[in-house]
C-alpha cells in the first residue's frame, strides 16, 4: 500500500510564510500504526506541520515523503485524496445543507452516494443533513468534517485540536476512528495543545516549539 | 545565500546611460525639422524610440516570465520584474510625449486613436503586474504568480500593433518599415535609428542597475528568512499573570 | 476510486451554482447594480433619444465588462482557505477546479448578459440589427470574462488586498473582449463581414483557457 511501509518521512524541512520561518530542520518519521500527538504553544507551528503533511504547504528547503508522494514534486496530487485532515477551522460551504457540502466531495471522490447518509448517521447529524452549514454550531460543523473523513475513509489523518468544541459521544467517535485507522495500517497525527486529551491515542508525542520539534 | 558575484556600485552603467542619453540629444538637435511640423518634430526622436522600448520591455517580461516558469529561477523573476517596471517607465514616456505632440498638431491632448489607447491599457496591465508583486513577501509564491501575469499580459501587446492596421484612424501608421521602402527624409530616418539604438543600450544599462538592485532585494528578503532569525513561533511567550503591577 | 477530469470539472460548477442561488449575489446584487447604471447613464449624459441610440449598444459591453468582472471574481473573495484545503484533499486537479468555476461564471455571466440586454433595448431603443449574432458574441464574452476572471482570481490568490486588485488585473485585460464584441456590431452596421472579430474573440477565449488549465498548479500551490 504504501511504498517502504513508511507513512512519513521529513528530512530537515523548513517551511516560511513571507520572511518568517514557521517551521524549521524539521525531521519526523511516522509508521504505519503510529498515532503521533504533536503539541505546543500557540503560534508555535503546529497547524503549518499539519498543512505541510496534507502536501498543502511546499516545503521551503529540505526533502519530505508522505505515502510515497514527494512533497517538493507533482506526485503529492496524487496521494491527496488518500489524505484526511480536519483543521482548526471547518471548510464547509455554509450556504449549503451539510448534505450538499458532503454529497460535494462524494462525487468530486467518486465515492457512492450513500456513503454520505451512512456517514452523517454515524456521527449523529442524520437528523440536520439538510440543515445548512451556517445554522449549525461549531460542533455540529466539526461533526460534519469528521463524516467527511468517514466517508472518504483516508489511510493518514491529520487532526488539528482534533476534540474541540465536541461533546462527551463525539470525542468518542473521534477516538475510534483513529484507532481503527492505525490499526488498518494507517497512521494518524494528532495536534494540540492540551496534552491529557491526546495522550491516550498517541503511540509517540513530539513536542514542537519554536518552529522545531523536540 | 544569494552572492553578489557583479560589483552592485559599477559606475558603469551609468556611464552607458550618460552617454546613450547625449547621443540622443545631439542627433536629435542636429538634424533639420521637419518641413510641416517643424521643432516639434524632434520629440519623434524620443517618443519613438521611448514606445519600441516599452515593447522589447514586455516582450523581455514575457520571456523572463516564462523562462522562471520553466527553470524556477529566481534570477529570470528578477529580469521580469525589472523589465516591467523600466517598460512601465518608457511606456508612461511615450504616451506624455505623445500627448504633447498632439496637442500642438492635432489640438486635442487625447485622441481616440487605437494604438494611443491600446498603449495607456498596456500601461495599465503592467501597473497591475506591479501592483500583483506587492501582495506578498514570499519569494516563490511571489514570482509564480507574476510570472503568469507577464505572460498572459503580453497577448497585449500583438493586439496593441495590429490594431493600427485594424482600425483606420487618426493616428500615424507606421511609416518606416513599409514594404515600398520609407518616405522619410534620409537624414532624419538615420537620425530616427540612431536614437533607436541609443535607446536600447540605455535600456541593456538600466536592465544591469535594476537587476543589482532586485538582486539586493531579494537577499535582504532572503537573510530575513535565514535559520539565524526568531521562527514565528518564538514570538508568543506565556501570558503575565502576576496582573501587571 | 478517482474520478475523472470531468466528473470534478462539474462538480465544482455544480457547487458554485448551488451557492449562488442560496446567496443570491449576482441576482440581488450585481444585476440590480448593472441595471441601474445603465439607468444612471441617460440621468446624467442626457436623454436626447438619437444619441441613446447611438450610444446603446456600447454602454451595454461596457456595463457587462465592468460590473460582469465582478461576477467573474467574487470567488476570490468567497472561498476560505479551509475551504480550499477541502477541494484540495478531495483530490481535485488544480485545472478541473479552474474549468468547473470558469463554467460556473459563464453560466452566471450569460444570465447577466441576457437580462441587462433587454434593460438596455427598453431604455435606449437600440436597432436590433444584426441581432442574430448577439447569442454567438455574448457567448464568446460570457467565456472569456468566466475564464479570465478566475484566473486573475487564481494568480492573486490569498494576497494582501485581492479583492480589490482583482478587477485592475481583469479590466484592462478584457479590453481585446470589449473591442471584438462592439466591432462585431459596427461592422455589421457598415455592412462589413465582422467574423474577424468573432474570430479574434475566440482566439482570446481559446488562450484564457489554455493559460489557465497550464497554470492551475502552479498557481495552487503558491497559494
Amino acid at each position: 500500500m504504501v511504498e517502504n511501509g513508511t507513512i512519513v518521512s521529513l528530512q530537515d524541512i523548513s517551511v516560511r510564510a513571507g520572511a518568517t520561518h514557521i517551521l524549521r530542520n524539521v525531521i519526523l518519521n511516522v509508521q504505519p500504526g503510529e498515532a503521533v500527538g504533536v503539541f505546543g504553544a500557540n503560534g508555535a507551528g503546529k497547524t503549518t506541520l499539519l498543512r505541510l503533511l496534507a502536501t498543502l504547504l511546499k516545503p521551503a528547503s529540505g526533502s519530505g515523503v508522505v505515502l510515497g508522494a514527494d512533497l517538493n514534486n507533482d506526485e503529492r496530487y496524487e496521494v491527496r485524496h488518500r489524505i484526511g485532515y480536519i483543521g482548526h477551522v471547518p471548510g464547509l460551504y455554509p450556504e449549503m445543507t451539510l448534505d450538499e457540502n458532503l454529497s460535494f466531495i462524494a462525487t468530486a471522490m467518486g465515492i457512492d452516494g450513500a456513503a454520505v447518509a451512512s456517514s452523517l448517521a454515524a456521527v449523529g447529524l442524520a437528523g440536520a443533513a439538510d440543515r445548512r452549514a451556517e445554522v449549525c454550531s461549531h460542533g455540529m460543523q466539526r461533526r460534519a468534517e469528521f463524516a467527511r473523513i468517514l466517508m472518504a475513509q483516508p489511510e493518514f489523518l491529520l487532526l488539528d485540536e482534533p476534540h474541540s468544541a465536541l461533546d462527551g459521544s463525539a470525542v468518542d467517535l473521534v477516538d475510534d476512528l483513529v484507532r481503527q485507522t492505525i490499526e488498518a495500517g494507517g497512521a494518524a497525527v494528532l495536534v494540540s495543545h492540551d496534552r491529557s486529551r491526546v495522550d491516550d491515542l498517541a503511540t509517540f508525542s513530539v513536542e514542537i516549539a519554536g518552529g522545531t520539534l523536540s | 545565500m544569494t552572492t553578489l558575484e557583479r560589483n552592485p556600485s559599477s559606475v558603469w552603467p551609468w556611464i552607458v546611460m550618460a552617454v546613450a542619453g547625449l547621443v540622443t540629444f545631439v542627433a536629435a538637435m542636429s538634424v533639420s525639422p521637419d518641413a510641416v511640423q517643424g521643432q516639434l518634430s524632434r520629440i519623434m526622436y524620443v517618443h519613438v524610440p521611448s514606445a519600441w522600448l516599452a515593447y522589447l520591455s514586455f516582450g523581455v517580461t514575457m520571456f523572463a516570465s516564462a523562462m522562471y516558469l520553466w527553470k524556477r529561477d529566481l534570477a529570470w523573476d528578477r529580469r521580469a520584474h525589472s523589465s516591467a517596471e523600466i517598460g512601465v517607465f518608457f511606456t508612461g514616456l511615450a504616451i506624455s510625449l505623445g500627448m504633447i505632440w498632439g496637442k500642438s498638431t492635432w489640438g486635442v491632448w487625447w485622441t481616440w486613436d487605437a494604438r494611443l489607447t491600446l498603449t495607456a491599457i498596456m500601461f495599465f496591465v503592467y501597473l497591475g503586474y506591479l501592483a500583483l508583486r506587492r501582495t506578498t513577501d514570499d519569494l516563490d509564491a511571489r514570482a509564480k504568480r507574476a510570472a503568469v501575469m507577464g505572460v498572459l499580459a503580453v497577448i497585449q501587446v500583438p493586439l496593441v500593433h495590429f490594431s493600427v492596421i485594424w482600425w483606420q484612424t487618426l493616428h500615424q501608421p507606421p511609416s518606416i518599415i513599409k514594404p515600398e521602402g520609407p518616405d522619410m527624409d534620409p537624414s532624419m530616418v538615420v537620425t530616427l535609428l540612431i536614437s533607436v539604438l541609443s535607446f536600447t543600450v540605455m535600456y541593456a544599462a538600466m536592465m544591469y542597475k535594476r537587476i543589482d538592485l532586485a538582486r539586493i532585494e531579494d537577499a535582504v528578503l532572503i537573510a530575513e528568512q535565514t535559520n539565524t532569525g526568531p521562527a514565528a513561533g518564538e514570538a508568543v511567550v506565556a501570558p503575565d499573570l502576576s496582573g501587571g503591577s | 476510486m478517482r474520478t475523472t477530469f470531468r466528473t470534478q470539472a462539474m462538480a465544482i460548477t455544480k457547487r458554485d451554482l448551488m451557492r449562488e442561488r442560496r446567496s443570491g449575489e449576482v441576482l440581488w446584487v450585481t444585476l440590480p447594480f448593472g441595471a441601474i447604471a445603465l439607468l444612471l447613464i441617460p440621468i446624467a449624459i442626457g436623454t436626447d433619444r438619437p444619441t441613446l441610440r447611438a450610444i446603446g449598444i456600447g454602454l451595454f459591453w461596457v456595463i457587462v465588462m465592468l460590473f460582469g468582472v465582478l461576477i467573474a471574481v467574487r470567488q476570490a473573495h468567497t472561498e476560505t482557505q479551509a475551504q480550499r484545503d477541502v477541494v484540495a484533499l478531495a483530490g481535485i486537479d488544480p485545472a478541473a477546479g479552474y474549468v468547473g468555476r470558469a463554467l460556473a461564471s459563464f453560466f452566471l455571466l450569460i444570465g447577466f448578459e441576457a437580462v441587462l440586454a433587454v434593460v438596455t433595448v427598453a431604455l435606449y431603443d437600440v436597432p436590433l440589427d444584426g441581432w442574430i449574432w448577439m447569442p454567438l458574441v455574448m457567448v464568446l464574452v460570457g467565456a472569456g470574462l468566466s475564464l479570465l476572471g478566475t484566473l486573475a482570481a487564481s494568480i492573486v490568490s490569498t494576497g494582501r488586498s485581492a479583492s480589490a486588485l482583482v478587477p485592475l488585473l481583469v479590466a484592462p485585460l478584457s479590453v481585446p473582449l470589449l473591442i471584438g464584441a462592439t466591432q462585431t456590431f459596427e461592422a455589421l452596421r457598415l455592412g462589413r463581414s465582422s467574423l474577424t472579430w468573432t474570430l479574434m474573440m475566440t482566439i482570446v477565449v481559446l488562450l484564457l483557457a489554455i493559460a489557465g488549465v497550464l497554470s492551475a498548479r502552479t498557481l495552487q500551490e503558491s497559494g
